[in-house]
């Protein structure tokens, strides 16, 4: 076998899979927040809007990844639906605007029954743009490392985390009961979700180790980059769950959460470009010229 | 219909590499990058086999393997990859993309990016006679316009060890399909589950 670190997708494939998943996860977490957690229109409206700003942002450089940035209207062109993920995506992605806007329309102007259709359906679509960046690379059979049913869980419950620490700071820039309860809440979830990630983590490396030989080279990649160990699991995982465990068992310290929040978002980026800088092709021996 | 596929038979490869001279030519591949950049239709791989003193050199063909099942067309979400009627896949240049998803998802390298340089070189070199006028991804198309005349790929006529034999695998007289049906021929990387129309003799 040839192994072969992957080259095509770099770091503006991991900045939209990144930002992808943070908006999407910010734009379902938010709604959750005004629909089942009191938080009110203008907090629902303000999330649903900067998550999908986020997400604009990320397809900025989706599009600058392109050959040619111009011909990305072709990708309207979703013929491939039946099979691409990346087709698949633009229509979630499309779905993600029209609810989010729908519901943002809705709650503006108090249609209660509609806002909460369309809120469901945007937290839906927010969801789905989590999930399909992960599936999206799993979709690449001849990078072992990728396609694997634990990368898609990973991204998925990063992409949440990510989404639970930018609420964070959100929310703790406002003074109200409501706020102060959903802070909580995200901050217990975002415990759950880092604990779940460090699981999901263990399996992928478990896994690796017993698996063919393309695969246990991205695991070494991976394992002896400073960037991974350090940056990504010491500082990116374990540092924030332990900070923000410690802050919830506390009074008035949302400083600490905010903190343990921000490092949780600079170790969502560093997974992705990671996983992404980390694909090896295993080539039948021969092929890689 | 017919349902083409490839033979190559790796001891009789000179590594010669006119066949990468010929189908760079025909098809007007990027033979001007510099490092060579891996962007070939098809590439001649020299490998060493064996352990010393039992060590041999080869000479490794490589193109697309067009396959029944490809990840390529699986991935490709505007449906500018395609298969046509003869079972080879092909790319409609009007609809890539460019996202380089088909790239990664090829488990046997088989495409590149033509990017804006190269159709700046295809049109200094070829004049009027380019044939590549927008971005795209590329790859070996068994060099369907030779087909459609009645000619054999530009690889497999060019060349001279008889190493590449082109033909319908639905035909039985065929010599490609004589040598995949014996069981000469097999596939790489079959685990894959691409099912490649690339047969190779070791």
């Amino acid at each position: 076998m040839d192994l072969v670190q992957q080259h095509t997708w770099g770091w503006f494939i991991a900045i939209y899979l990144f930002f992808g998943g943070l908006g999407g996860a910010t734009m379902a977490l938010g709604i959750l927040g005004e629909l089942r957690f009191k938080m009110g229109k203008w907090f629902g409206i303000g999330t649903a809007m900067l998550g999908l700003a986020i997400l604009s942002f990320g397809l900025i450089w989706l599009v600058l990844d392109l050959i040619d940035p111009f011909r990305f209207l072709l990708a309207f062109w979703v013929k491939g639906i039946g099979h691409s993920w990346i087709a698949r995506g633009m229509v979630i992605i499309n779905g993600a605007y029209i609810f989010g806007v729908l519901y943002a329309l809705a709650a503006f102007y108090g249609w209660e029954t509609f806002k909460k259709w369309m809120g469901y359906l945007a937290m839906f679509c927010g969801f789905g743009v989590t999930t399909y960046t992960g599936l999206l690379l799993n979709a690449n059979v001849g990078i072992p490392f990728w396609h694997t049913p634990a990368l898609p869980v990973l991204f998925t419950v990063s992409a949440f985390s990510t989404g639970c620490a930018l609420l964070m700071w959100v929310l703790a820039a406002l003074k109200s009961h409501e706020a102060d309860h959903y802070f909580h809440f995200i901050e217990g979830f975002d415990i759950f979700l880092i604990s779940l990630e460090l699981l999901v983590i263990f399996a992928y490396f478990d896994f690796a180790r017993l698996g063919n030989a393309a695969v246990m080279k991205s695991a070494q990649l991976l394992l002896h980059n400073p960037m991974f160990t350090i940056g990504f699991l010491v500082m990116g995982l374990i540092m924030p769950l332990i900070l923000e465990a410690y802050a919830s068992t506390k009074e008035h310290s949302k400083g600490l959460a905010v903190f343990a929040s921000l490092l949780v978002l600079v170790g969502g980026f560093l997974l992705r470009y990671l996983i992404v800088w980390a694909g090896v092709f295993q080539y039948p021996h021969g092929l890689a010229g | 219909m017919a349902r083409y596929g490839m033979v190559m038979d790796v001891s009789s490869c000179l590594g010669c590499r006119a066949c990468m001279a010929a189908c760079s030519q025909w098809n007007q591949t990027p033979f001007w990058a510099e490092d060579f950049e891996g962007k070939w239709r098809t590439r001649v791989t020299p490998l060493e086999e064996g352990k010393f003193p039992e060590v041999r050199k080869v000479f490794f063909p490589t193109i697309c393997m067009h396959c029944e099942n490809p990840p390529c067309h699986s991935v490709c979400p505007t449906g500018a990859t395609y298969i046509n009627k003869d079972g080879i896949v092909l790319i409609d240049y009007d609809l890539c993309l460019g996202c380089g998803y088909c790239i990664e998802a090829c488990p046997y390298d088989a495409r590149y990016e033509y990017e804006k340089e190269d159709l700046e070189k295809d049109e200094f070199y070829f004049g009027e006679d380019a044939r590549h006028h927008q971005v795209h991804i590329d790859k070996c198309t068994f060099c369907v316009d030779r087909l459609e005349e009645g000619l054999e790929p530009s690889c497999a006529a060019t060349c001279v060890g008889h190493a590449r034999i082109f033909g319908d695998l639905d035909d039985p007289n065929s010599e490609a399909a004589k040598l995949v049906n014996s069981g000469k021929a097999k596939p790489l990387g079959e685990y894959m589950g691409a099912k490649p129309k690339v047969y190779y003799i070791k």
